[in-house]
């Protein structure tokens, strides 16, 4: 608000720095009924509230837009006038912090799971966690997988030192809700399977990857998760190999290397750690 | 840098038309890419590689707040900077506005208050970008839908101080004169005019949208979402007139047609840049 003396008319007005502008405006173009941008604004025939609101529509487009590229699944399951009011409402919360709007609405999922609004949805909040985790897998860098082979070289005793890097695109990722399936019967716009879909609490963990064929998501069991867990954190692998049910865990790591999972290991001696 | 852009039409090469234009490599001489739609790996930059390897590209970036208070983001700035030396651009540019404040990445090119102020925020911002990038950008005038009352300074006479104090060229978007003109009443021709010429390095050419307000006004809305204005078409021979040949670019951002629509713009383009004009013949930008 400008200060009561502060009038065009008198010139006794102080003329507002490049910084204040864009404060003003930047909170007039994602708060509602904001209007301390207008007072900067020129006057002439057309109102400058109607001026000011073009920019608030292509702001809220914008960014409404890019949230709804990267939730497709939850725009169709909550139908498009839902999307934009729910969407609105976090684009005022959480503006992006980046002009790379592939990065932006990583805070949606958990701004889903408080909404009020969509509280009768128990399983979206998963569904969305899962298309963030789809998204990111999506634009991550362009690494090199390891070759399926690259422990052929290792001498036999050298195994249980080595520790992997994942993949950038590989992530990890626990639902509760069958989320995979209701995820899948969405895209494929498959309404029989989507109806079959039983919604009950079912915790489950899901690996998430981008293969050259495009996005893969895959179950895991509870053993393949925690294994999975450690050696994606560099763990060395003689400190995971189970005593038992190890014909499992060195399927499960043939699996993750012949998907491309791991970017590299390191097999140092190191300090026995 | 390499590849240097021509002086010919070129199209601005947006997703829908990635494997036309890879399966097709349809007779165009180079294509406009938004730098912020290749900041991460996957499919997009891979498909950008591949048209890279057959056309020029020039990077357009749409984020980084030229005119914003509080400086360049580095974080973003160094994103674009591995763009381009992964793509090897022969143009980048930006756009004389601001998208940025108090760290919060606000999705469209604001208008910016024409003032000395401004005009150090800019500078100082444009040298960043350069120092950066290792070459000259160039900047683009912007479409605007509002004016400040703060303003002092004309946007074309802005526009040239900014070149003449950072070395930048400058992108004329003929569109967003022709729709400035429109929305706050300026002379088109004068605004023409007023461009330094031998800094004007690109023109861009694009589809505008009028939209009714509520007193019965119209306003002008630069959407990139249908054919150039025939209007717009005319003040684009005058600019080839004052500028000589130059690289000019179709875009088309919102109700994008098939690749063959833009790329008859493009030969419209294309036809005019050869008819006689002031500059014969123009170097190529380098």
């Amino acid at each position: 608000m400008l200060p009561p003396f502060c009038c065009s008319r008198t010139g006794l007005c102080r003329v507002p720095t490049l910084r204040d502008i864009q404060r003003d405006v930047a909170r007039s173009l994602l708060m509602p009924g904001d209007g301390a941008a207008l007072a900067h604004i020129a006057n002439d025939v057309i109102d400058t509230a109607e001026r000011f609101d073009i920019y608030r529509n292509n702001v809220a487009m914008t960014l409404v837009g890019a949230l709804r590229l990267a939730y497709p699944v939850v725009d169709k399951l909550v139908g498009s006038d839902f999307f934009d009011g729910a969407a609105r409402t976090f684009v005022a919360r959480h503006p992006p912090r980046s002009a790379c709007l592939d990065d932006y609405g990583g805070e949606f999922p958990g701004f889903l799971a408080a909404f009020p609004a969509a509280a009768a949805l128990a399983y979206l909040a998963d569904v969305a966690q899962l298309e963030w985790t789809v998204n990111t897998a999506l634009h991550a860098p362009d690494t090199p997988a390891l070759r399926p082979d690259a422990l052929t070289d290792l001498a036999a005793g050298e195994h249980g030192r080595v520790r992997f890097v994942p993949h950038p695109s590989v992530h990890l990722l626990p639902v509760r809700y069958p989320a995979d399936a209701i995820w899948r019967a969405v895209l494929d716009g498959d309404a029989a399977a989507l109806g079959g879909i039983a919604v009950k609490i079912e915790p489950n963990w899901l690996i998430v990857q981008r293969q050259a064929s495009g996005i893969a998501v895959a179950r895991l069991d509870e053993d393949e998760a925690t294994w999975s867990n450690l050696l994606f954190s560099g763990v060395a692998l003689g400190e995971i190999m189970p005593d038992e049910e190890s014909a499992r865990f060195v399927a499960l790591l043939a699996d993750h290397l012949a998907s491309g999972r791991f970017a590299g290991f390191d097999a140092a001696s190191g300090d026995g750690v | 840098m390499q590849g240097t852009i021509p002086a010919r039409a070129g199209i601005g090469l947006r997703f829908p038309h990635h494997q036309a234009v890879i399966a097709q490599r349809p007779r165009v001489a180079w294509f406009e890419v938004h730098s912020e739609n290749y900041l991460g790996g996957g499919a997009a930059i891979r498909d950008l590689e591949t048209v890279r390897r057959d056309y020029p590209v020039s990077l357009h970036g749409v984020g980084l707040s030229l005119g914003g208070a509080d400086g360049l983001d580095v974080a973003h700035l160094g994103r674009i900077v591995r763009l381009a030396e992964r793509i090897e651009p022969g143009l980048v540019s930006e756009h004389l506005s601001w998208s940025v404040s108090a760290g919060h990445y606000l999705g469209d090119l604001l208008p910016l208050p024409l003032t000395e102020e401004a005009l150090d925020v800019v500078c100082n911002n444009v040298d960043h970008f350069q120092e950066a990038m290792g070459c000259r950008i160039l900047l683009e005038n912007p479409s605007n839908y509002l004016q400040y009352r703060h303003s002092t300074i004309p946007e074309s006479e802005f526009l040239g101080m900014v070149a003449q104090r950072t070395g930048c060229g400058i992108l004329c978007d003929v569109n967003n004169i022709f729709v400035n003109a429109a929305n706050h009443g300026w002379d088109a021709d004068a605004y023409l005019d007023a461009l330094p010429p031998d800094d004007v390095k690109e023109l861009h050419l694009a589809g505008h949208a009028e939209k009714s307000l509520s007193n019965g006004a119209v306003i002008l809305i630069d959407d990139h979402g249908s054919q150039v204005d025939a209007a717009v078409w005319q003040l684009f021979g005058k600019a080839v007139q004052r500028f000589g040949r130059l690289p000019t670019l179709i875009e088309w951002d919102t109700n994008i047609p098939p690749l063959q629509a833009l790329l008859e713009q493009a030969n419209r383009a294309a036809a005019i840049l050869l008819q006689p004009h002031r500059a014969l013949p123009r170097a190529d930008v380098a």
